[in-house]
C-alpha cells in the first residue's frame, strides 16, 4: 500500500517538475525531433562514430592496436548505451500511464491497484524494444560483452544504424516498402524457380562419377541461385544432358527475374522522386524559416522572384507547371511543383506555421480567388496579396480575405490614359511605377530621440540634400483642424506637402523624392545623428 | 463614323479598361477589332466599336490614322498582330504615337524595332508592385490613396511665351512654400523627353514651353496654372 502510494507521489513529482520536462525535452530534440537545430549535428556526430567503430573492427583483424582499440571499443559502447537507454526513455512518459491509471480508477470511485498500470507501462516500453531500428541499436551493443564475443560479425549492425541518421537512407527503404506486394511476388516466384531448379538439378546430377556433381541439396539450391542471378561462378556446373537442359531453362527464367527485380525498383523510384523532390522542397522551407510563398511562376511571379532575389529574401514558388518550376530551378529558387489550390500542399509550406505572406499571381483568377479563400481559412494572420486579372474580380477577391490586390490591366489604363491627357507627366509616373530612373519614392522612419524627432520641416534641409519632401504619415486619425493638405489613408494620416513650420514626431514616416544616393547619405546622416 | 483623336485596337480585357479610363477623363475614343464577337461585347458595355480588319492598310486610313489621328494603343492579345498593327501605322504617319503592350522583354525590343513609341509591360509593372507592397507597403498605400486615387493630380503646366520665370535656373522655384504643391521635375521639350527631376543636380534654366510636373490637389494646381497664365510674378516668385 505504502509503495503505491510512493508511486504515485513520485508520478505527480515527475508530472510537476520543470526540470524533468525540459531535461526530457532536451533529449528529445537530440535524438528524435526532426525540425530541431541540434539534431543534424548529434546525427553526424553518431555517424562518423559508427563508421569509425566499423572500420577500427576492420583493421583490428590484421594488426594489433592494443590499448587503444579496447579504449575506443569502450568509448563507443558507452555512447551507444547511453544513447539506447536515452531513447527508451523518452520513447513515452511512464508516469503519465502510472497518473491515467490512478486517475481512472479516483473517478469511478475503486482503489487504485499498482500491477496494471506498471504492467501497461512494461508493454509500453517492450513495444519500443520490439521496434526493428531498436533491436538494431542493441544488437550493436551486445556483441561487445565478452561472453558474447562470438558474436562480434553482429558489430556490423552498427552500420544499420546509420539508417537512424540519414534520411536517404530511410527513403529508400520507404521507396522498397511501398513496392512490397511486387517484391513478395517476385519473391514467391523466385523461391519456386530456384527450389524446382534444384530439385530437378540434384535428381539428375547426384549420380555423375568423378565426385563432380552436387554433393548435397544445398548445393544445388547454393547452384541454383547462382545460376539464375546470372552470376555462374562456375564452381558447380551440370555434366548430364538433363542437366543442362535445366540449366537453360533456369538462365531463362532468371534473365526474367533479374528484369523483373528491376524494373520494379525503377519504376518505384520513378513514382517517388517527385514526391522527394517535393518533400526536399518542404523541410528546406522549415529549416529556413522561409515565410513567404509566391504562388504562380508566370511573368508577374517572374518580376517579383527577381526583385525579390536581388533583396536577398528567402521565398518559395509555387506552380502546376513543370516548365515554370524548372525555370525557376535553374535561377536557383526554391520551387515545388503542384497546385496551390490543394490545402495540403499549403500547410506542407507551413501556411498555418511560419508564413507571413502569401501572392497569388497566377493568371487565372479563379485559381487567385481559391487560394486566397483557403489560406486565409488556414490562417488568420497572413497576408495575402493578389493578382486580379479582371476588375471585377477585386472585390471577390477582397472577400476572400485578401488584403491587397493588383490589377495589370488597370495599371495599364491608368497610364495609357495619363499618356493620352499629359505626356510629359506620365514618363514621371512611370518612372515612379516601374522605378526604372535612379530617382525614387523613398520614406524615412523618425525614431525616437533621434535628430529628426521634434525638428521642423524647414530645419532639416532638404534641399540641401536635393531631396524633395512630398509628405509626412503620422500614425492615427487626421486633427479636425487639418490644413488643407491631410487625407486620412486607413487610420493613419498624411499631411501632403507639409509647411516649413510642420514638427515632426517620433513614429512619423517622412515620404520624398529624390536620387537613390540622396537618400542613402540622408539615411547615414540621421545614423551618425548629425544633420 | 465620328472623328476621334485616339483609337484602340483590341477589345479584350485591356482595351476596355484603358477606354474606360480615357472615357473617365472626357477623352472619346474609338476601339476597334477584327473579331466580330469582342466588338458586340463592347458594343454592348456601351463603348463606340466597330470591326476593322487592321491588316489592310486602306482601312486603316480611312480611320483616320495618317490623318488626324494622334495616338494608337495596340493591345491586342497576340504579340503578333501588335507588331504587324505598329508596323502599318508607323509606315502610315511617322509622327503617330502608337502604345502597345507586351509580355515580356523581348518582345517589347520588337515593338520598339517595329516604330512603337511607347511600350507599357504591364506583368513587369504588377510585379515591381508586388514587391513594393511587400517591401514597403506604407509607401504603396499613400501613393494608391493620394496620387493614383482622387485627392492628388499629377500635372503638367507649360511655361507660357514671356513668362517671368523663363531665365530662371529649377532650383530658386519654391512653388511648395507658395502653392501647395510639390514640383517633381521639369521637361524641356526642345531637348528631351526626359523628365529632369528637381532634386538631379544639373541646374536647369527654365524657359517658355518647358513643362512643369507637379503633384497637388487639383484646387492648387489650377490656381497655379492660372497665375502663370496671367504671369503673376509675385505670386509666382515672391516680389
Amino acid at each position: 500500500m505504502d509503495n503505491t502510494h510512493r508511486l504515485i507521489q513520485t508520478s505527480y513529482k515527475l508530472k510537476d517538475s520543470v526540470r524533468y520536462r525540459r531535461a526530457k525535452k532536451f533529449f528529445y530534440d537530440l535524438l528524435e525531433n526532426p525540425k530541431a537545430r541540434v539534431r543534424p549535428y548529434f546525427d553526424v556526430f553518431m555517424i562518423l562514430l559508427v563508421v569509425t567503430s566499423v572500420w577500427v573492427l576492420i583493421y583490428d583483424v590484421r594488426h594489433d592496436m592494443g590499448l587503444f582499440d579496447d579504449l575506443f571499443e569502450w568509448v563507443a559502447v558507452t555512447i551507444f548505451i547511453i544513447e539506447y537507454l536515452l531513447r527508451f526513455w523518452i520513447y513515452n512518459d511512464s508516469h503519465k500511464v502510472i497518473l491515467s491509471h490512478y486517475e481512472r480508477a479516483e473517478f469511478i470511485n475503486q482503489p487504485f491497484r499498482a500491477w496494471p498500470a506498471l504492467r501497461e507501462v512494461v508493454a509500453k516500453k517492450w513495444e519500443y524494444m520490439t521496434q526493428p531500428l531498436a533491436i538494431i541499436d542493441l544488437l550493436a551493443i551486445i556483441p561487445t560483452y565478452r561472453p558474447l564475443r562470438f558474436l562480434r560479425i553482429f558489430l556490423l549492425f552498427r552500420l544499420f544504424k546509420l539508417f537512424r541518421y540519414t534520411r536517404s537512407i530511410s527513403e529508400f527503404v520507404k521507396v522498397l516498402n511501398e513496392k512490397r506486394i511486387e517484391l513478395f511476388t517476385l519473391f514467391i516466384f523466385m523461391a519456386f524457380i530456384t527450389f524446382t531448379a534444384a530439385t530437378a538439378l540434384f535428381f539428375f546430377e547426384t549420380d555423375v562419377v568423378d565426385g563432380k556433381g552436387v554433393g548435397s541439396f544445398f548445393e544445388s539450391i547454393y547452384w541454383a541461385l547462382v545460376t539464375m542471378s546470372t552470376v555462374g561462378y562456375g564452381d558447380i556446373t551440370p555434366h548430364t544432358t538433363e542437366g543442362r537442359v535445366v540449366t537453360i531453362i533456369l538462365i531463362i527464367a532468371g534473365l526474367g527475374v533479374i528484369s523483373f527485380f528491376t524494373s520494379i525498383i525503377v519504376s518505384a523510384f520513378g513514382e517517388k522522386m517527385h514526391e522527394i523532390r517535393a518533400q526536399r522542397v518542404f523541410s528546406e522551407v522549415e529549416r529556413k524559416h522561409i515565410d513567404l510563398i509566391i504562388c504562380g511562376y508566370g511573368r508577374v511571379g517572374q518580376v517579383v522572384a527577381d526583385q525579390l532575389a536581388a533583396d536577398q529574401r528567402q521565398f518559395v514558388l509555387v506552380d502546376p507547371q513543370e516548365s515554370n518550376v524548372r525555370l525557376a530551378k535553374q535561377k536557383g529558387y526554391l520551387a515545388a511543383l503542384g497546385d496551390a489550390a490543394d490545402s495540403a500542399l499549403l500547410e506542407s509550406l507551413g501556411i498555418a506555421t511560419q508564413a507571413k505572406r502569401l501572392l497569388c499571381l497566377t493568371g487565372d483568377d479563379v485559381a487567385n480567388v481559391y487560394i486566397t479563400l483557403s489560406a486565409r481559412q488556414m490562417n488568420t494572420e497572413i497576408e495575402i496579396i493578389s493578382r486580379a486579372n479582371h476588375r471585377e474580380n477585386v472585390t471577390k477577391l477582397r472577400l476572400a480575405g485578401a488584403d491587397h490586390t493588383v490589377a495589370p490591366y488597370e495599371i495599364v489604363g491608368l497610364i495609357a490614359a495619363e499618356y493620352v491627357g499629359q505626356p510629359v507627366a506620365f514618363e514621371a509616373i512611370y518612372g515612379m511605377l516601374t522605378g526604372q530612373n535612379d530617382v525614387g519614392i523613398e520614406a524615412v522612419r523618425v525614431r525616437s530621440g533621434s535628430v529628426l524627432d521634434g525638428r521642423c520641416m524647414a530645419d532639416i534641409g532638404f534641399r540641401q540634400r536635393k531631396l524633395i519632401p512630398f509628405g509626412v504619415v503620422r500614425e492615427g486619425g487626421c486633427p479636425i483642424d487639418a490644413s488643407s493638405g491631410a487625407y486620412e489613408i486607413e487610420g493613419r494620416c498624411f499631411h501632403f506637402n507639409p509647411t516649413p513650420d510642420f514638427e515632426l514626431q517620433a513614429g512619423d514616416l517622412v515620404v520624398m523624392f529624390g536620387h537613390e544616393y540622396s537618400v542613402v547619405h540622408f539615411r547615414d546622416c540621421l545614423e551618425r545623428g548629425t544633420l | 463614323m465620328g472623328r476621334s483623336d485616339s483609337l484602340i485596337f483590341g477589345c479584350g480585357p485591356m482595351g476596355q479598361e484603358v477606354a474606360e479610363q480615357l472615357i473617365g477623363r472626357k477623352l472619346p475614343v474609338y476601339m476597334y477589332s477584327s473579331d466580330l464577337d469582342r466588338v458586340a461585347e463592347v458594343l454592348a458595355k456601351g463603348f463606340d466599336a466597330a470591326v476593322l480588319d487592321y491588316t489592310d492598310d486602306d482601312k486603316l486610313r480611312q480611320v483616320g490614322i495618317g490623318e488626324w489621328v494622334k495616338v494608337i494603343f495596340c493591345l491586342f492579345p497576340e504579340e503578333a498582330k501588335n507588331v504587324f498593327l505598329t508596323l502599318s501605322a508607323r509606315a502610315l504617319d511617322p509622327d503617330l504615337k502608337i502604345i502597345c503592350v507586351s509580355e515580356s522583354s523581348q518582345s517589347g525590343q520588337k515593338l520598339f524595332a517595329a516604330g512603337a513609341s511607347k511600350v507599357i509591360d504591364p506583368y513587369e509593372i504588377s510585379g515591381r508592385k508586388v514587391h513594393e507592397l511587400i517591401t514597403r507597403p506604407m509607401i504603396v498605400d499613400m501613393l494608391e490613396h493620394t496620387v493614383f486615387g482622387k485627392h492628388l493630380d499629377i500635372a503638367e503646366i507649360e511655361i507660357p511665351l514671356d513668362s517671368c520665370l523663363s531665365g530662371n535656373p529649377l532650383s530658386i522655384l519654391d512653388l511648395g512654400g507658395r502653392y501647395n504643391v510639390v514640383l517633381m521635375g521639369v521637361v524641356d521639350v526642345e531637348m528631351s523627353d526626359r523628365l529632369i527631376f528637381s532634386t538631379s543636380g544639373v541646374d536647369h534654366k527654365l524657359d517658355a514651353g518647358d513643362m512643369l510636373v507637379v503633384i497637388g490637389p487639383a484646387v492648387e494646381i489650377t490656381r497655379l496654372k492660372g497665375d502663370l497664365e496671367e504671369d503673376r510674378t509675385d505670386q509666382l516668385l515672391g516680389g
